[in-house]
C-alpha cells in the first residue's frame, strides 16, 4: 500500500500540511497584534522611559528632546502606520533599534539568541532524559509503595521555584566546589548549571506526560499481548510503551518552548548570562518596546515554527495519523488501531 | 498543563529565601578561604589581576555619555580629566592640565596641558583635541546629559597654542570647574570623539592609567594597565603605572551570586552590597567601602501647586513627623548617617541643618493645630471634612517610603505611595502631576538644588514659587569667590529646609566589599571608585 500509494500522495499531504502553516503564520501575525495592543495600551511614555533609564537623574522632559527622539525610533506617525510599517519591517529581518541601548534589536537578538537555544537545548534533553528515566523506574518499581515514592519526585522540580535551584547549584558547585562558572555564557562548562535549573521543571512536565501514557498503555491490551507472546520486559517497555508515550511528549515540546522561553529570564538572571530572558527582563523594566516587541517576535516564530514541526512529525510518527494522510479522509475511523499494535 | 504553577516570575523579589540559603551554604566554604591565603602567602608577590564583579551591564563605556554609576566606575580608569577634586576638602587641583584660571564672572576658563601625555592609541594629549571633545560633547547634547550640563552655556573652545586653551560659556557657569574633575568631562582621543556616539558605547581610548582589552556586552569588562602612564593627579598616592595588571568585570545582576562569590573567593571586589548583607563584611577578611551618594539626599521633592503641599505649615509639619536617625536605622546602611541637610554631608558645600531637621513632633501637632487641623477619630488630622494626606511618587526605595509612610502616620498625617516604573516617574515630572517625587539627585556641587527647585532648570523637580530663592540659586551659579558662594549655598539650604521644599529622609551609601588582600581603592567627590592605587597585597 505504502509504495503503491505515493503517487497519489501529493494532494493529501498537501491537504496535511498547508493549513499548520497557515495556522503557525496566524500565530505570528497575532502574537504581533497582540503585543503592539499590549505596548500601546500600556500608559506612559516609553521614549521618556527609555530616556530614564540612559539618563537617569539627569534624564530630561524637554517635549523636543522626546519628539525628536521617538521620531528616530520609528514612534512617530499614526498608531495604524506604526502598526503596519513595523509589521512589514519585520518581513525585511528589521527590528529597529532599542531605545535604552541603542543597538539594533536583531544585534542584540543574533547576540543573545545562541545562549539562550545552548541553554534551553540542554534543559530539553535533561528533562526529557530525566523523566524518561523517572518513569520507568516508577513503571518497573515495586511494591506498590515504592512506586508511589517514586512518582513523587519529580513535581518537586516544577514546585521548587528556578531562582532558588539555581542559588543553591551556584553555591555547591561553583563557590564550593569548583566544578562549573557561576557566571557568564563561555563554553559548554557554563551552559551546565543554568540548563540543569531549567530541566527540572520541564522535566517534571515531561514527566507528567509520559507517565500517564506509560501507566496507561502498560495497562492496554496490546502489553498483555506482547508479554503473553514471550517477548521479555526491555522490547515490551521499548517498543510498546514507550513508543506510545513518545507522542505526547513530543506534542508538549512547543509548550515547553513557550515555559524555557519564560524561565531563561529566571535562569540567566541568576547565572548572569547574556541571552534572550535577561533581554526580555531588561527590555520589559525599561519600557523599551522595540526590544520587547523584537524577542516576543523571535520567540513567536519559533514556537509556530516548532509547533508546526511537531505537526508534521505526527504524520511521520504516529502509524494512524500516517494512514489518515494517505487515506480518503471518508475513511478516518479505519485508523484507530492502537501504535504499539501495528509493528508487533 | 494549567495544573503547574508558574514559578519563573518571583525571581525578581530576590527573596531573603534564596540570600538566606546561600549565606548558609556559603559559611560551609570557610576551609576553602584558609587554604588559598596560605597558597598566597606561599608566592612572594600575589598575581595583580583581580576580578570585580559588577552589578549591571555598563551598557555604554563612554564616560561622557553615560550618567550610569557603574558605566561612570569603569569610564574613570580609562580616561583622565583636565582637573581633580580632593574628595575630602572638595578643592580643586591640576590633572592633565597643569595650571588653570577663571574670568571674573565665570564665562572663561583657561587651561594649560601636561606636556607629554598621550592616548592608548599613541596620539598625544593637545589643545585641539580637548577642543574636539567639547565641541561632540555640545553636539551630543541630551545623549550626554550629565556632560552636557557641566558645559551648559558652551560656546566654545579657542586654542591658543598646542597647550593652551579657553573654553567660553555665555552665560556664567561656576560649576564647569567642578565638571572639568569629572570622567563625563573625561578626555577622550580625536579619534573617540570624532566616532559616532553607537561606537563609543562600545570602545573609548583616552589617556587613564588602564586600557579597554574587551566588552562583551551582558558579560564582561576587561581592562589592562597602560604601560607607560605618569601623569596621575597630586592626589594619587604613588606615580607611574596602575599596581594592577588587570582588572576583569564580570556582570553579575544577582546580589546573592556577588555576595557568596566574593566569600568564596571568586570575587576579589563587588559593587553594591545590600544593606541587609552588610554585616557579613564587617570581619577582618573583607574591607567594606561606603561612600554617601553626593548632592541631594533621598528626600521627597515638593511641588508647591499641587493640592495640600502649598500650604507651609502642612510641609513643615511633615519635616518635624520624620524621625530621620530611625529612618536611617531601618532602612540604610549602618555606614551612614541620617541626612542633617537638603545637601548630603559629602557634598561641598554642605551645611548642618540637623536642628532644623530635628524629629519634633510636638512642633509639628502644633503648627497644624495653628492652622485650624484636629486629630480625627482615625488619628489623621482633618480640617472642614479635609483629610491631611499627600502622596509620593517615586521608583525605588519603597523601602524608606514605608518607614516614613508609618512616623507620619504616627503623628496624625496620611502619606500615600505611589510606586510607579522609571518612565512614569519622569512621566508625572513632564506633567507635574504629583504632590511630592521621592528621590535623590546624584550630584558633586551644591548646584544640584538649583537643577532640582529652580524655574529655569530643564531638570526641574520641585515645583516652588519662591522669588528670594530662585534669586539665591541664579546667584550661587554665576558667583566665582569659594567664600561667598558658599554664603549663598548656606542660606539657599537654609531656606529650603525651613520651608520643607525638599524634605530629606535617607543619605543612600554605596556600599562596596573586597576581600581584605585588595587594598588602595580610593573614592572621588562622587563616590565613584579609583583603581589606579590599589593593589593586591600578600
Amino acid at each position: 500500500m505504502r509504495s503503491a500509494g505515493r503517487l497519489h500522495r501529493a494532494g493529501p499531504v498537501l491537504r496535511f500540511v498547508a493549513p499548520k502553516v497557515l495556522q503557525a503564520l496566524f500565530v505570528v501575525w497575532a502574537t504581533y497584534t497582540v503585543t503592539f495592543l499590549l505596548i500601546h495600551a500600556l500608559p506612559g511614555d516609553p521614549v521618556l522611559a527609555a530616556l530614564a533609564v540612559r539618563a537617569g537623574d539627569a534624564a530630561t522632559t524637554d517635549p523636543e528632546v522626546l519628539d525628536a527622539l521617538r521620531a528616530q525610533y520609528g514612534l512617530d506617525g499614526s498608531i495604524l502606520h506604526q502598526y503596519v510599517s513595523h509589521f512589514l519591517a519585520l518581513f525585511r529581518g528589521d527590528l529597529g533599534v532599542s531605545m535604552a541601548t541603542g543597538y539594533d534589536v536583531s544585534d542584540m537578538v543574533a547576540r543573545a539568541l545562541p545562549k539562550t537555544v545552548a541553554v534551553a537545548a540542554l534543559a530539553l534533553v535533561l528533562g526529557f532524559v530525566g523523566a524518561l528515566a523517572f518513569t520507568i523506574a516508577a513503571y518497573l518499581a515495586r511494591p506498590q509503595w515504592l512506586r508511589g515514592a517514586i512518582s513523587q519526585i519529580p513535581p518537586l522540580g516544577i514546585a521548587i521555584p528556578a531562582f532558588l535551584t539555581g542559588v543553591v547549584l551556584i553555591s555547591v558547585f561553583a563557590f564550593q566546589l569548583g566544578w562549573f562558572p557561576a557566571s557568564g555564557a563561555d563554553g559548554f562548562a557554563s551552559t551546565v548549571l543554568p540548563a540543569i535549573t531549567l530541566s527540572l521543571p520541564t522535566g517534571a512536565i515531561f514527566y507528567q506526560v509520559f507517565s500517564a501514557a506509560v501507566f496507561e498503555a502498560g495497562e492496554a491490551g496490546f502489553v498483555r499481548t506482547a508479554r503473553a507472546k514471550g517477548l521479555s520486559q526491555p522490547v515490551v517497555i521499548g517498543r510498546h510503551i514507550l513508543r506510545n508515550a513518545v507522542l505526547p511528549a513530543i506534542t508538549i515540546i512547543g509548550l515547553q518552548i513557550g515555559y524555557l522561553a519564560g524561565g531563561t529570564a529566571v535562569v540567566e538572571t541568576v547565572f548572569s548570562r547574556d541571552g534572550i530572558g535577561r533581554i526580555t527582563v531588561d527590555a520589559v523594566l525599561a519600557r523599551d518596546i522595540n526590544v520587547v516587541t523584537g524577542v516576543v517576535m523571535v520567540v513567536a516564530v519559533i514556537y509556530a515554527v516548532t509547533t508546526m514541526i511537531v505537526d508534521l512529525l505526527y504524520g511521520v510518527l504516529d502509524p494512524r495519523i500516517r494512514t489518515r494522510v494517505a487515506a480518503k479522509p471518508r475513511t478516518r475511523s479505519h485508523a484507530a488501531t492502537p501504535a504499539g499494535g501495528d509493528d508487533a | 498543563m494549567t495544573n503547574f504553577p508558574r514559578p519563573r516570575r518571583r525571581l525578581l523579589a530576590a527573596p531573603a529565601a534564596a540570600v538566606a540559603a546561600a549565606t548558609l551554604l556559603a559559611a560551609c566554604s570557610g576551609g576553602t578561604e584558609a587554604e588559598e591565603t596560605t597558597d598566597a602567602s606561599g608566592t612572594p608577590a600575589a598575581a595583580q589581576d583581580v576580578v570585580f564583579a559588577l552589578k549591571e551591564d555598563p551598557t555604554c563605556l563612554d564616560p561622557q555619555q553615560t550618567s550610569m554609576t557603574t558605566s561612570l566606575n569603569i569610564g574613570r580608569q580609562l580616561t583622565d580629566s583636565l582637573l581633580d577634586q580632593d574628595p575630602e576638602t572638595g578643592d580643586i587641583v591640576p590633572w592633565l592640565a597643569t595650571d588653570w584660571s577663571v574670568n571674573d564672572d565665570a564665562t572663561a576658563y583657561t587651561f594649560t596641558l601636561a606636556e607629554g601625555v598621550t592616548f592608548s592609541d599613541g596620539t598625544p594629549l593637545t589643545s585641539d583635541v580637548v577642543a574636539a571633545n567639547f565641541d561632540a560633547i555640545n553636539e551630543l547634547g541630551d545623549a550626554a546629559s550629565l556632560a552636557s550640563a557641566y558645559l551648559a552655556g558652551y560656546t566654545g573652545t579657542d586654542v591658543t597654542s598646542e597647550t593652551e586653551f579657553t573654553v567660553s560659556f555665555s552665560e556664567p557657569n561656576v560649576q564647569f570647574a567642578q565638571g572639568a574633575t569629572t570622567m563625563s568631562l573625561g578626555i577622550l582621543s580625536a579619534d573617540s570623539a570624532a566616532a559616532t556616539a553607537e561606537e563609543r558605547c562600545l570602545a573609548v581610548v583616552g589617556t587613564g592609567p588602564f586600557v579597554l582589552d574587551d566588552y562583551t556586552v551582558n558579560d564582561s569588562v576587561t581592562i589592562v594597565k597602560r604601560e607607560g602612564y605618569d601623569w596621575g593627579s597630586e592626589l594619587r598616592g604613588h606615580t607611574g603605572d596602575a599596581y594592577l595588571d588587570s582588572v576583569t568585570f564580570p556582570i553579575i545582576t544577582e546580589a546573592s551570586v556577588r555576595t557568596g562569590g566574593l566569600e568564596s573567593g571568586e570575587y576579589d571586589l563587588i559593587q553594591d552590597v545590600p544593606y541587609i548583607d552588610e554585616a557579613r563584611f564587617t570581619n577582618d577578611e573583607y574591607r567594606l567601602y561606603a561612600a554617601a551618594n553626593p548632592g541631594v539626599p533621598n528626600s521627597f521633592v515638593i511641588n508647591t501647586a499641587h493640592g495640600l503641599m502649598g500650604e507651609t505649615a502642612v510641609r513643615q509639619a511633615i519635616t518635624k513627623s520624620l524621625d530621620r536617625d530611625q529612618i536611617n536605622l531601618l532602612t540604610g546602611s549602618a555606614s551612614g548617617q541620617a541626612p542633617t541637610s537638603v545637601l548630603t554631608s559629602s557634598t561641598p558645600g554642605y551645611t548642618d541643618l540637623g536642628d532644623t531637621l530635628a524629629y519634633d513632633p510636638e512642633g509639628a501637632a502644633a503648627l497644624l493645630e495653628a492652622d485650624g487641623w484636629e486629630l480625627g477619630a482615625d488619628g489623621i488630622y482633618e480640617r472642614g471634612g479635609e483629610t491631611l494626606t499627600f502622596t509620593v511618587t517615586a521608583f525605588y526605595a519603597q523601602d524608606v517610603l514605608e518607614a516614613a509612610q508609618m512616623q507620619l502616620a504616627d503623628n496624625g498625617i496620611d502619606m500615600q505611595i505611589n510606586m510607579v516604573a522609571v518612565g512614569d516617574f519622569f512621566g508625572a515630572i513632564a506633567t507635574g502631576d504629583y504632590d511630592a517625587l521621592g528621590a535623590g539627585l546624584t550630584r558633586t556641587d551644591p548646584d544640584a538644588l538649583r537643577v532640582m527647585l529652580s524655574a529655569e532648570s530643564t531638570g526641574r523637580w520641585g515645583i516652588v514659587d519662591d522669588a528670594e530663592l530662585e534669586a539665591l540659586l541664579q546667584e550661587q551659579a554665576a558667583t566665582v569667590d569659594t567664600a561667598a558662594r558658599q554664603a549663598i549655598v548656606d542660606e539657599i539650604q537654609q531656606i529650603v529646609a525651613e520651608q520643607a521644599y525638599v524634605i530629606p529622609t535617607l543619605e543612600t551609601v554605596q556600599l562596596h566589599a573586597s576581600a581584605a588582600a585588595v587594598d588602595g581603592l580610593t573614592f572621588d567627590s562622587a563616590a565613584r571608585f579609583n583603581l589606579y592605587d590599589a593593589m593586591v597585597v600578600g
